[in-house]
C-alpha cells in the first residue's frame, strides 16, 4: 500500500469547511446535548470565516450536520434575503455542496438567527438557532463559574424574583425576547432571542433544535417532543407579542409576527415577519399553486 | 528615554534610538501616501483618537512610528496642542450629514432607508493567498444603483420621539464659544456631557471595546440595540468674522445610537472622527451603561473615562521600564529589617533548644 492510496487529493478547504476533527468533537456535543435537554455544554469553538456573533455557533453546527443531499435554509429575523442569511447560505453551499431553498416545507436543516418559521417543522428536519448569550442566568449572575453551579443546583430563585420585580414595578412582565425557559423540568435555558411569540413553538416540538453560541463556546439542545416551559406564576399567564391582529400589507395575512415599518409620515405599517411565508401567500392570491404548511398558530391564536 | 542604569549613557541612547529607525527604513513622501492610501481605516482610528483631523499628517505619524499606533497618536496629539484654535464650526444635525452608510438594527426599514455603504460586515473572511504568489487581487468594479441613494437622510430618532416612543428631553442650546474643551480643561466628575462625549471620541478603540463588551456581555443592566450608526462626511462650516458662513471642508465622521429598554427606552451615542463603527458602538453602549444608577465598575463614568484614554494610559504602562531603583531601594530595605528581625526573634530559641542536646552527646 502507498502512502498516497491512504489520502485524499489536496482541496483548498475540507467539505463543510470545518476539519473532520472539529465535526466530531461538535458532533458528540451536540449528542451530550441532546441526551441532557437545556444543559450547555461547553465546545471548542472554531474560527469561520463571518465574525463572532453573526451566527459562527449556528454556522458551525449547520457545517456539521451537513451533506450533500442537505437542503439549507437560513433565516435572519425571519427573513431569508436579509444580507446576512444570504451571506451564511452562499457560504454553506459553496463549501457543502448544498441545495438551498427559502421554503420552510423543502428544508432539511434551517439555520435560523431570532425567528422560527411560523410553518410548523417536521420530525426529519432540524433546527439550528444562532445564540448570541446562551446564559439565562447572566442578568443575575455575570460570572460563568458561579452560573454552572446555580444550573447544578438548579438554583432558578434570582429568576423569578427579576420577573416578579418586572411585574411589581411595571404590572406586566417585560422581558421582550430570550424568554428564560425550563426544558424538560430541569435546566433553565435561553431560547436564543427569538420573540416571546416562538417561545410555545418549542414545547412538545415535532423536531429536533440545536441551539449555539459561537463566541460564548456553548450548545444546547431540545429534542422533539420534549416540554419547554417559559417561566410563568400560576396567576400570570404567559403573553406573547400583540401581532394576533395586525395584517401584513403585502400579503394581506393577519395572525402572525409582524416586522413594524416605520413610514414617512409618522405612521406604522406591517409586513409578515416569516418573508418566505409571505411570499407564499402572495403567490398563493395569484392563484399559483403553492403549499402552505399547517401553521403553529391559528387566527393568532396558539391551541 | 534616559535609561539612566546604563553606563556610557547619552551614546547608548542614541544608537538604541538609530537602532530603531534604521529598521525602518526611510520614511519617504511615496511611504506616507502609500499608508495614506493603503490604510484608510487605521487612518481614520488614529485621527479619532489624536483628536486631530489630518490624514497627511496621521499617515506621517504612522510611518514614523513603525505603526505603532499609541507612538503615532502621541507624535500628533504632541503636533496638535502647538496649534491654536482659531474658531469653532457650526454644529451639525443628523440630516446635514452627507452619508454614505446608514444602518438601523432595530427596524427592519426605517424612513430613508437602510443604505449599507462600504462595509464587510457580510464578506467571507477568506486571505486571498493567491496575492502572495504574484497573482494580484483586483476587487470587482461596483455597479451603480440604478437609482443613488440620496446625499442627506432623516434622523431615526426624531420619528421615535414624534411617535412617543423615546422622552424628547430638550436641548441645550450652548453658545459656541461656551462648547468645554476637554483639550484645554481638566476632565472633572460628575462630567459634563460634552466632555464625556469628547473623552469617548478619542478614547483608546481597543480600551472602549473590552470596557462596552463588558457592558454589553452582561456587566451592566443595559442591552443595546443599534439604533443608528451612520458613516457620513461631515461639513465644517465656519463663521467668517464678517459674518458669513463658508465651507473648511468635510471631515470623515463616525456616529452611533444605540438603544435600550431600562425603564424607558434610552439612548447612548457616541461620535468620533474617522469611519470606525467598533469604537462608536462600543462608547455609545458605554454612555449608555454608564447613565444608569449604580453602573457595574466596569460602566462606571470615571472608571471608563480615566482608563481609555490612549495617551496616559500607554504612557503610564510604559513608564515601568524608567529606573525606580531609587523607591524600589526603600522595599529591599524593608524587607530585609523585616527578615532581620523575624531571625532573631526566632532563631535564638532554636538555636538554644538544638544546642542543649548536642552538648548533652559531647558530655557523654
Amino acid at each position: 500500500m502507498k502512502l498516497q492510496e491512504l489520502t485524499k487529493p489536496w482541496m483548498a478547504f475540507n467539505y463543510g469547511f470545518l476539519d473532520e476533527s472539529a465535526k466530531r468533537e461538535i458532533r458528540r456535543r451536540i449528542l451530550k446535548a441532546i441526551a441532557v435537554p437545556g444543559y450547555q455544554v461547553p465546545y471548542a469553538s472554531r474560527e469561520v470565516p463571518i465574525a463572532r456573533g453573526w451566527g459562527t455557533g449556528g454556522l458551525q453546527v449547520t457545517l456539521t450536520l451537513l451533506k450533500p443531499t442537505s437542503v439549507v435554509k437560513v433565516i435572519d429575523q425571519g427573513s431569508d434575503d436579509s444580507v446576512n442569511a444570504s451571506s451564511i447560505r452562499k457560504f454553506v453551499t459553496r463549501v457543502g455542496g448544498a441545495v438551498e431553498t427559502e421554503d420552510t416545507m423543502a428544508a432539511t436543516i434551517i439555520q435560523s438567527r431570532h425567528r422560527i418559521p411560523e410553518e410548523k417543522l417536521r420530525e426529519d428536519q432540524v433546527l439550528v438557532l444562532q445564540v448570541p448569550n446562551p446564559e439565562p442566568l447572566r442578568p443575575v449572575q455575570p460570572d460563568m463559574s458561579v452560573a454552572r453551579e446555580m444550573h447544578g443546583d438548579a438554583d432558578y430563585g434570582q429568576l423569578w424574583l427579576v420577573l416578579y420585580e418586572q411585574l411589581v414595578k411595571s404590572g406586566r412582565i417585560m422581558q421582550g425576547s430570550s424568554y428564560p425557559s425550563m426544558v424538560n423540568g430541569r435546566h433553565v435555558m435561553t431560547p436564543s432571542p427569538i420573540p416571546r411569540w416562538d417561545v410555545p413553538k418549542l414545547n412538545q416540538a415535532g423536531h429536533l433544535t440545536i441551539l449555539s453560541a459561537g463566541r460564548e463556546k456553548r450548545i444546547f439542545a431540545v429534542p422533539p417532543y420534549t416540554r419547554v416551559e417559559p417561566l410563568i406564576f400560576d396567576d400570570v399567564p404567559y403573553r406573547v407579542e400583540d401581532h394576533q391582529d395586525k395584517t401584513c400589507y403585502r400579503s394581506n395575512v393577519t395572525g402572525f409576527f409582524m416586522n413594524e415599518l416605520p413610514q414617512e409620515d409618522g405612521s406604522s405599517q406591517y409586513e409578515l415577519s416569516d418573508s418566505h411565508f409571505g411570499v407564499k401567500h402572495i403567490r398563493k392570491s395569484e392563484a399559483e399553486s403553492v403549499e402552505i404548511g399547517e401553521t403553529w398558530y391559528k387566527n393568532g391564536r396558539m391551541d | 528615554m534616559a535609561y539612566v542604569a546604563t553606563r556610557g549613557g547619552e551614546y547608548a541612547i542614541e544608537q538604541a534610538e538609530r537602532l530603531f529607525r534604521a529598521d525602518l527604513g526611510p520614511i519617504t513622501r511615496e511611504r506616507v501616501d502609500a499608508v495614506r492610501t493603503g490604510l484608510p481605516y487605521l487612518i481614520d482610528r488614529l485621527m479619532g483618537e489624536a483628536s486631530l483631523y489630518e490624514p497627511d499628517l496621521a499617515a506621517l505619524a504612522l510611518a514614523q512610528a513603525g505603526g505603532d499606533l499609541y507612538e503615532a497618536i502621541l507624535l500628533l496629539r504632541a503636533y496638535r496642542t502647538t496649534q491654536p484654535r482659531i474658531a469653532v464650526a457650526d454644529p451639525i444635525d443628523q440630516p446635514d450629514l452627507l452619508t454614505v452608510r446608514r444602518i438601523s438594527a432595530a427596524f427592519k426599514d426605517i424612513p430613508g432607508g437602510q443604505i449599507l455603504g462600504p462595509t464587510l460586515d457580510y464578506s467571507h473572511r477568506l486571505l486571498q493567498v493567491d496575492v502572495l504568489q504574484g497573482n494580484d487581487y483586483v476587487p470587482e468594479p461596483v455597479i451603480p444603483a440604478a437609482k443613488p441613494a440620496p446625499a442627506t437622510q432623516p434622523s431615526l430618532t426624531s420619528w421615535q420621539k414624534a411617535q412617543g416612543l423615546i422622552p424628547n428631553h430638550p436641548g441645550e442650546t450652548v453658545a459656541p464659544e461656551e462648547i468645554p474643551d476637554l483639550t484645554r480643561e481638566p476632565l472633572l466628575f460628575p462630567a459634563a456631557r460634552a466632555h464625556k462625549l469628547q473623552s469617548l471620541a478619542r478614547a483608546d478603540t481597543g480600551g472602549t471595546l473590552a470596557l462596552g463588551y463588558a457592558s454589553m456581555r452582561g456587566y451592566s443592566a443595559v442591552h443595546p440595540t443599534v439604533n443608528e450608526l451612520r458613516l457620513a462626511y461631515a461639513p465644517v462650516r465656519l463663521r467668517h468674522p464678517s459674518g458669513t458662513i463658508f465651507s473648511a471642508g468635510r471631515v470623515r465622521v463616525s456616529q452611533t445610537e444605540v438603544i435600550s429598554k431600562v425603564k424607558e427606552l434610552q439612548l447612548g451615542f457616541s461620535a468620533t472622527f474617522g469611519w470606525n463603527e467598533v469604537k462608536v458602538i462600543a462608547a455609545a453602549t458605554l454612555d449608555l451603561a454608564s447613565n444608569q444608577p449604580n453602573p457595574h465598575p466596569a460602566a462606571n463614568e470615571e472608571f471608563v473615562l480615566y482608563h481609555t484614554e490612549p495617551i496616559e494610559s500607554s504612557g503610564f504602562c510604559i513608564h515601568f521600564k524608567l529606573p525606580h531603583y531609587v523607591t524600589f531601594q526603600s522595599t529591599p530595605d524593608a524587607l530585609r529589617r523585616v527578615k532581620t528581625d523575624k531571625d532573631t526573634a526566632a532563631v535564638k530559641p532554636a538555636v538554644t533548644e538544638k544546642l542543649a542536646p548536642q552538648q548533652e552527646e559531647v558530655a557523654l
